[in-house]
């Protein structure tokens, strides 16, 4: 049986970077309940372009929970309220018929907005280009498994790179920090042999380039862990910040 | 120069407030060594501070060594502090998933109380100490004031707020989390607050409460 709500929905609407934005208040019938929250906003979208009005603008692109381009703060929590779930994969059923929901995009000083819920995450790519990768030669292909790695080892460094970027953390924390986001990173590549040769430079140059693109500091509120869709642990901040610490006391 | 670039730094900066938190916190530990003497009696604490300052030269140097410490500790947590207002309130809707505990709430509240119990006490018991007053003479003096002593009571109640924040938050941005040591980490950080609350604010309530005839 297919169950449906009624909803009023609460949207910043923003024209521009340049623009000054507002809510916008629009009421939404018969809403099937399998619905992803995604597919609601086309229902609402399909709706305004045919009243000749400009649809909302908001990212998005695999709609399975692992591409990270998808993502706003719904009802003042980034992603809604599903713990470990992207927004395209939140469901219409966590909501209640007659429910107002407040929906408003990543607000950070290091995210601006283009336009109504989409914003330019680029600082988290430019984080990356300064240090979260390994070098590698061309040639032939290494073997495999030629550097052995314990199963513990790996697996911490996959649930580290299980993050998808999608700037949830950075969106959640009262300080807009993306210290998440790049101890995921860092530490994904420092337990791995591969990362090793880099590590004394990754952290440093990093961390300033994250510092360089106007995100906050940790003051350890622990926001980001539950936002995050990939339950990314704080252990990884922790495990940045020695690497830092070494990178800086021992580094050249 | 690479401590310049390093407090320069997001992470740099937590590292110093984390690392000056921690000489203090050692100092704490031996000045409640050397205060627990009150409660075997005035005359072993007198012993106590006549030996202290036996060492003119070495308190000399560890009291600027930790005005230092204490001013670098103020100074990034005021800096950290402007940072923070410059991010809040950034949505219509707040939500907290992480309930955030009154003691990060107010970290520079109950730091800004510290700081002003500090100069008063500094005050009362180095700089102000009358002449030819014994230390363990004027503990007493002092305490026998009402409000003085809930004065005391109060700072002890905020630095214990502080630590109760500041201990885990230090060993996390120290880089120690490990799920083998956190279970032991979130009793300490209840637990060290609390010994130092006892142990410092015991000491008013001692001669609030005429526990002290004897001393
Ligand atoms: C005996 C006195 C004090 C002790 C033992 C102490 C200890 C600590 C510790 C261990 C931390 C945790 C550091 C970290 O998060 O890595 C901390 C943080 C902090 N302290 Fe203190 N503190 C003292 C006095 C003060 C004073 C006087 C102030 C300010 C006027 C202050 C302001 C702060 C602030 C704002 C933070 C949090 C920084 C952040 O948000 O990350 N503290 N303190
Ligand atoms: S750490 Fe989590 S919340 Fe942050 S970018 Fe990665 S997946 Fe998103
Ligand atoms: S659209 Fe890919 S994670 Fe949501």
């Amino acid at each position: 049986m297919m169950s449906t709500i009624d909803l009023t929905l609460k949207i910043w609407r923003q024209k521009n970077s340049d623009a000054l934005g507002d809510f916008e208040t629009y009421i939404l019938r018969d809403i099937s309940t399998d619905m992803s929250f995604l597919e609601m906003i086309d229902v609402l979208n399909e709706q305004l372009t045919r009243e000749g009005k400009e649809p909302v603008a908001f990212d998005h692109d695999c709609r399975e929970g692992i591409c990270g381009a998808c993502g706003a703060v719904v009802d003042g929590v980034a992603h809604g309220p599903d713990l470990e779930t992207t927004l395209c994969q939140l469901h219409m059923r966590k909501f209640k018929s007659g429910d107002t929901i407040v929906i408003e995009p990543f607000r950070s000083i290091a995210f601006p907005i283009k336009k109504d819920l989409l914003v330019d995450r680029s600082a988290l790519d430019r984080i990356i280009q300064a240090g979260g990768f390994v070098s590698v030669n061309t040639g032939g292909t290494v073997d495999g498994n030629s550097i052995p790695v314990s199963t513990e080892t790996a697996e911490l460094a996959m649930d580290a790179a299980s993050c998808i970027g999608c700037g949830a953390c950075v969106a959640s924390c009262p300080n807009g920090a993306a210290m998440l986001f790049t101890g995921a990173k860092i530490a994904q590549l420092s337990l791995l042999p591969q990362g090793h040769p880099e590590r004394k430079e990754r952290a440093r140059s990093m961390v300033t380039q994250m510092d360089k693109e106007g995100f906050g500091y940790c003051s350890n509120e622990k926001e980001c862990e539950l936002a995050c869709p990939k339950g990314i642990s704080i252990r990884n901040i922790a495990r940045m910040n020695r690497e830092f610490l070494k990178s800086f006391l021992l580094g050249e | 120069m690479w401590f310049l670039s390093f407090i320069k730094t997001s992470i740099g900066k937590k590292l110093v407030m984390a690392t000056s938190g921690l000489l203090l916190l050692s100092f704490l530990a031996i000045h409640a060594f050397g205060n627990a003497a009150i409660y075997m009696g005035s005359k072993y604490f007198q012993i106590y501070a006549d030996f202290l300052h036996g060492f003119p030269v070495l308190v000399l140097i560890f009291g600027f060594g930790l005005l230092l410490i204490f001013l670098a500790h103020v100074g990034v947590g005021l800096l950290l502090f402007f940072e923070k207002r410059k991010t809040s309130s950034r949505y219509d809707v707040e939500t907290r998933v992480v309930e955030n505990t009154f003691a990060s709430r107010t970290m520079p509240y109950t730091g800004a109380w510290i700081f002003v119990f500090l100069i008063v006490h500094v005050f009362a018991f180095n700089f102000g100490k009358p002449e030819g007053v014994k230390v363990s003479m004027l503990v007493q003096q002092y305490f026998s004031g009402f409000f003085y002593s809930l004065f005391y009571i109060i700072s002890f109640i905020a630095l214990a707020i502080h630590l109760n924040h500041g201990f885990w938050s230090m060993l996390q941005t120290f880089g120690l989390n490990h799920p083998r040591y956190n279970k032991l980490i979130s009793t300490l950080t209840v637990a060290v607050p609390l010994i130092f609350l006892v142990i410092f604010g015991g000491i008013p309530i001692y001669f609030m409460t005429g526990s002290a005839a004897g001393y």
